[in-house]
């Protein structure tokens, strides 16, 4: 398996909270979910993979160069981050959203189809037409990730970097979104890197868990089973374990503490 | 001003060809307003005669009317499109260089470069003081909106409210200086700076004419490019960063477009407000939100505003002249405040 990036100790600081060191190697077409308690740092780490924010000590390397020799547009083809929240000023129309994501691409002959196209794959083709600031949270989340798909398109063995991207969707359409994203991403071998607050969508859709904690990595492991003990001291939940035919084991949160009782992971 | 519209090329064409037409009916028609009537014999004569005329109606229209109308569309284009690029580089449909401060820091360089360059007795060439005036406006109006960018991003990041409440103490600031200076100023520097606090296109001439048409040709060289990319803003930086934009370059360029284009026009006609205000949020109400068709279109709204801001304001009281700022102040303030009413919800 080649390797995508490699994460030499990076650590920073920001104000008074330290992040790191962070040691991580991704490989090509990997699906990591990054699960942490509110505040650890998981937004932190994913901004460290993406390149907004920059590391004081240690070495990026992505697709063995360092992140920081990378041009920008040569790195909008390879890495695509969906934000937390991502609000467009004006109104624009959500398809000169989507579109928004080829940019840095001259004479982009295809644009057109490739919107229709990365609008169907997120659930949002019936919203291109609409103005972005008419839309709800749950449909600005599709019209960004269309864009992310739109950015990607013909790339191969790229990143795709996500911060929850669920958080504001009704279950179906979770699923389903899931589903387009790991497909998408598998089609075109890219690499996907995402913060899920749901253990259980975590462990059913990722092949690999990456748990931070007070702003460190304290755990990196295969999605599975074994990983139960490792997630109950991560968010100090007790993990009621159960097997339903088709559906693999499913954990259901319950509180060790009353002080303990968090919204983290209980949706 | 007369650049795509529409993606297709018949489309620009079409477009192209109608503003022509547009512009040349606004011509005739707003010639008609003023103290001396304009006869279609004197456009006849203009057409027809090689030289330019010295006597009569004919000369009113080529050496007074003509020029001002020009002007008055050149400049209001210059007022719309630096509107557009705030707004757009601002991601804030209040932005405006007027309110912001940009405008009257170029005023106030202006103003601090009549009364003190004059004491300083240095002896300009001839040929460059015709520069003066545009080069300290330009580096007024640039050091505002450096301070702007720098200060309202420290101070309030990413707040609507915080970069208006800069603007304003900006503007406070440069009301200040400039009200300083007339204080310094002898009387004839002072009928000079009244000038600037008022706004007026009395100053028209070809050569004026000659110098922005330069500047736009410069700029759509450049701005094709840009507009293009400018949509990239309303995603905030860091998206814009992640689909590869070299977002602080692209500020920088934008920023410099602006300072140019409001001290351009603050150089030669003084502080006009608001038009750069109207014309965008006109603009976006007409065609929506999207930039590459918003700056074309604010640019033509802000030039046919400013025309009938001008005329209304040298035919209203002829042969007396009230101040185009007064006119283009009644028409937006109101809008103004239309504008914080609509978007009340962002700013708290």
């Amino acid at each position: 398996m080649e390797k995508l990036c490699k994460l030499e100790s990076l650590s920073l600081r920001l104000g008074v909270k330290e992040f790191g060191p962070f040691s991580l190697e991704i490989t090509k077409g990997e699906g990591i979910a990054i699960l942490g308690p509110s505040g650890a740092g998981k937004t932190t780490l994913l901004k460290l993979l993406s390149h907004d924010l920059k590391a004081h000590l240690g070495v990026y390397q992505f697709k063995g160069k360092k992140i920081q020799d990378w041009s920008l547009s040569e790195l909008s083809r390879s890495r695509a981050a969906l934000p937390q929240s991502g609000d467009v000023s004006f109104g624009l129309l959500a398809k000169l959203v989507i579109g928004l994501g080829r940019i840095s691409i001259a004479g982009d002959s295809h644009l057109v189809e490739i919107i229709e196209q990365a609008a169907r794959l997120s659930c949002c083709e019936h919203l291109l037409d609409r103005g972005f600031n008419t839309l709800s949270g749950g449909e600005k989340a599709r019209v960004h990730l269309a864009r992310i798909f739109a950015q990607l398109w013909g790339e191969r063995e790229g990143l795709i970097l996500v911060d929850e991207p669920l958080a504001s969707l009704d279950p179906g359409l979770q699923i389903e979104l899931l589903h387009s994203i790991r497909q998408y991403a598998l089609n075109r071998n890219h690499a996907i890197i995402a913060i899920l607050h749901d253990i259980n969508q975590a462990m059913q859709n990722f092949d690999r868990l990456i748990l931070v904690r007070e702003g460190k990595i304290i755990g990196d492991m295969p999605s599975g089973v074994q990983a139960v003990p490792s997630l109950e001291g991560l968010y100090n939940v007790h993990l009621h374990m159960v097997n339903i035919d088709g559906f693999g084991p499913l954990v259901i949160p319950k509180a060790r503490s009353h002080a303990m009782l968090s919204s983290d992971g209980s949706q | 001003m007369v650049f795509m519209l529409s993606g297709s090329v018949v489309g620009k064409t079409l477009f192209s060809f109608l503003s022509l037409l547009f512009f040349v009916l606004l011509l005739v028609f707003f010639s008609q307003f003023g103290a001396v009537n304009i006869e279609l014999n004197d456009w006849l004569s203009l057409v027809n005669s090689s030289e330019h005329p010295q006597s009569g109606s004919d000369y009113v229209l080529w050496h007074l009317r003509l020029p001002r109308i020009l002007f008055a569309i050149c400049i209001g284009a210059a007022l719309g499109l630096s509107g557009a690029l705030t707004q757009g580089l601002f991601r804030n449909p209040l932005a405006d260089p007027g309110l912001l401060g940009v405008s009257a820091g170029a005023a106030c360089a202006v103003a601090l470069g009549i009364v003190i360059f004059a004491d300083l007795n240095i002896s300009i060439p001839a040929e460059w003081r015709f520069w003066i005036t545009p080069a300290l406006a330009f580096s007024g109006a640039i050091l505002v909106c450096f301070i702007l960018d720098r200060v309202a991003r420290w101070i309030t990041p990413d707040s609507i409210a915080g970069l208006l409440l800069t603007g304003i103490a900006l503007n406070a600031l440069a009301a200040a200086i400039i009200g300083l200076c007339t204080y310094l100023a002898t009387d004839e520097q002072l009928r000079n700076l009244t000038f600037w606090t008022m706004g007026s296109l009395s100053g028209s001439n070809w050569m004026l004419i000659v110098a922005i048409g330069v500047l736009f040709v410069l700029a759509w060289w450049r701005l094709r490019k840009l507009v293009k990319v400018m949509n990239v803003f309303a995603l905030g930086e860091s998206v814009a960063t992640h689909v590869g934009m070299n977002i602080s370059r692209l500020r920088m360029e934008v920023t410099i477009w602006v300072a140019l284009f409001s001290g351009f026009a603050v150089s030669w006609c003084g502080m006009i407000g608001f038009v750069g205000l109207i014309a965008p949020n006109f603009a976006r109400a007409w065609l929506g939100g999207d930039q590459r068709k918003v700056i074309p279109a604010s640019m033509l709204l802000g030039s046919i505003l400013l025309l009938l801001a001008d005329t209304f304001a040298r035919t209203l009281a002829i042969p007396a002249e009230v101040p185009i700022g007064i006119f283009t102040a009644l028409l937006g303030a109101p809008f103004f405040i239309f504008l914080l009413r609509s978007s009340g919800r962002q700013i708290s």
